[in-house]
């Protein structure tokens, strides 16, 4: 098992994009250490080398279909689910400094 | 009274003239309004649209037009499943004003056949639970005794079938979501096979796992939802291409012959006496309608908890990655980009939520666990392999649904491993792909129901639903209903 790893918390809210208060970094270390813990399990499970892993409850040929053009949904409905826009693009905090 | 009518005899009676489709409608929003406030089954109830849709199916009787096969059935939906202009919140803050611009197509097809949608049901946020605890709009109780949960997550589809506000609803089932509550609640709860049902416009949590599946009093009912439901559909890549029989055909065939396989890890600690009790009550009434019993060993059962919790999670991480402020409802502002997707993953996610996404985010990670997965996913195929090998020797398994009867709320709210282990019995059929199904096989000491799961092989609901329709023939669990839900 991998070892705790300090503010292990901390780098992964920042990989999550998840910004913890310093009491949810606490809980969530300690919470933490009891699930890696208990999903550790796994170490003592004996796997043959021949052992395929198994990713998806179907293993299905790809589905494919022809390639025609659609109708989509409408643009207005989707983009009036957005917090913001300008009637036409989402709109977001600027990417690039001026 | 027509909210213990079931579903196929209310389709019927609809169908016939002898009742509107209005007053079903009408019946179940009543049951809502006089019930809804201390249960919280419903996230939001469609009252006008219902009535109007209701109205519509009335026209087409009267004008002597053919109807569907669900003519005037009122149906509740969990609100993780996409309904066009009707809020879909997956119980969360961050889709609270969200309305899709598209029906599922489960959705599309209960209209199609004439079901009407008389509300979203409660759930744990994104579906990530065992109790709606973790819905971000408050916790559904359990009908049979308001200081219990309902289970979940699709604890607001379980409940309100318990409470006689629909005959039947939908859930969804990722790790026990249907079954579980449906447990919990004494009502029948089928997950089909991966695949079986589109979840195309099901709002994902882990996509490999989830499956949409019917909630109802009886196994009959189930199988009339099921005929509509299933099958292949080209919005959905996972969309299997198997045949769908008609799943009300052969419910009258007896089930002599029928192999049902005991798995004693199943009946190991932790299973509570009187849930073991029942459960080994009903193996003897199915041996007396002709099935036979034989020990099998699913060896790699007692991982699944363990699988499930590396798989589902990381899954969850990069399902959920889209809400991130943009697109949808819910932001918080920020100085700058990266502030707004941290405030507002902050702000609109559950604690739940954050640390499933927390969890898939550290076994995906280069440099923490990042085999984790690898290992996961390899346990995975030896728990499938188990399940192959026990099928190869019987045609059921037969095991409790869960190891206890509702616990209450709040009981395991600060220990999310507890939670966790909710799902025991559960999880191993989400791994593997098999459908499973939980029927009503008695009470606990304090009244609780107590749930009966049978799984089966890929694809064979069929037996499942003929083999727990023969059970509800013989016994009478199924049709009890609470007090607090008989007006």
């Amino acid at each position: 098992m991998t070892d705790p790893q300090p503010n292990l918390a901390q780098k992964i809210a920042k990989l999550a994009r998840i910004r913890l208060s310093a009491d949810q970094l606490e809980a969530t270390e300690a919470q933490f250490a009891s699930i890696v813990a208990y999903i550790h399990q796994l170490d003592e499970v004996v796997i043959a080398d021949d052992i395929e892993p198994f990713f998806g409850a179907t293993e299905s040929v790809n589905a494919t279909r022809p390639d025609q053009v659609v109708d989509s949904y409408a643009r207005e409905k989707i983009i009036a689910n957005a917090p913001q826009t300008d009637g036409e693009f989402y709109k977001v905090p600027s990417v690039f400094e001026k | 009274m027509n909210q213990q009518l079931s579903a196929t005899e209310l389709v019927e009676q609809v169908s016939t003239g002898k009742k509107t489709a209005r007053e079903c409608v009408e019946q179940s929003l009543a049951q809502i309004a006089a019930h809804d406030a201390s249960l919280n089954a419903f996230t939001s109830v469609s009252d006008e649209s219902a009535i109007a849709q209701a109205d519509l199916v009335d026209q087409q009787i009267a004008a002597g037009k053919s109807v569907g096969p669900l003519a005037g059935l009122p149906i509740a939906i969990k609100d993780c499943v996409c309904t066009e202009g009707q809020t879909t919140t997956s119980g969360s803050k961050m889709l609270e004003k969200f309305v899709p611009p598209y029906n599922a197509t489960i959705v599309e097809r209960l209209l199609a056949a004439g079901a009407i949608c008389v509300g979203k049901t409660n759930l744990d946020e994104f579906a990530m639970g065992s109790s709606t605890e973790n819905s971000a709009f408050g916790v559904t109780a359990n009908p049979w005794s308001t200081k219990h949960v309902a289970g979940g997550s699709s604890g607001g589809s379980a409940a309100c079938v318990a409470a006689s506000m629909v005959p039947v609803s939908i859930g969804s089932d990722t790790g026990g979501s249907i079954r579980q509550p449906a447990a919990f609640c004494g009502v029948t709860g089928l997950k089909p096979t991966y695949g079986r049902v589109s979840r195309k416009g099901l709002i994902a949590f882990a996509s490999s796992l989830d499956q949409l599946g019917p909630i109802a009093r009886s196994a009959k009912d189930a199988a009339l939802l099921m005929n509509v439901i299933a099958g292949h559909d080209a919005g959905d890549s996972t969309s299997a291409r198997e045949e769908v029989p008609n799943f009300m055909a052969n419910l009258d065939q007896p089930l002599t012959g029928l192999k049902i396989g005991i798995c004693k890890q199943h009946f190991e600690s932790g299973l509570a006496g009187d849930v073991q009790t029942q459960v080994e009550s009903a193996i003897d009434i199915l041996k007396e309608l002709g099935a036979t019993t034989q020990e099998i060993e699913l060896p790699h059962s007692r991982y699944a908890v363990a699988t499930y919790y590396v798989v589902a999670p990381c899954e969850a991480s990069s399902n959920l990655s889209r809400f991130d402020g943009v697109r949808y409802t819910s932001r918080q502002p920020g100085e700058n980009l990266l502030a707004m997707y941290e405030g507002t993953r902050d702000s609109f996610f559950g604690e739940e939520v954050k640390r499933r996404i927390l969890l898939g985010t550290y076994s995906l990670s280069s440099g923490y666990d990042h085999e984790l997965y690898l290992k996961a996913s390899k346990v995975r195929r030896l728990i499938k392999n188990d399940f192959e090998a026990a099928f190869s020797k019987v045609d059921l398994i037969l095991g409790p649904t869960t190891p206890t009867t509702a616990f209450e709320i709040g009981q395991h709210s600060t220990d999310p491993l507890a939670m966790y282990l909710a799902d025991i019995y559960t999880v191993s059929a989400n791994l593997a792909g098999v459908p499973g199904i939980s029927i009503p096989c008695g009470f606990s000491n304090d009244g609780m129901p107590i749930g009966l799961q049978l799984q089966a092989p890929m694809f064979d609901e069929a037996t499942l639903l003929r083999t727990a329709h023969q059970f509800q023939t013989q016994t009478e669990f199924h049709t009890q209903r609470p007090t607090s839900a008989v007006t």
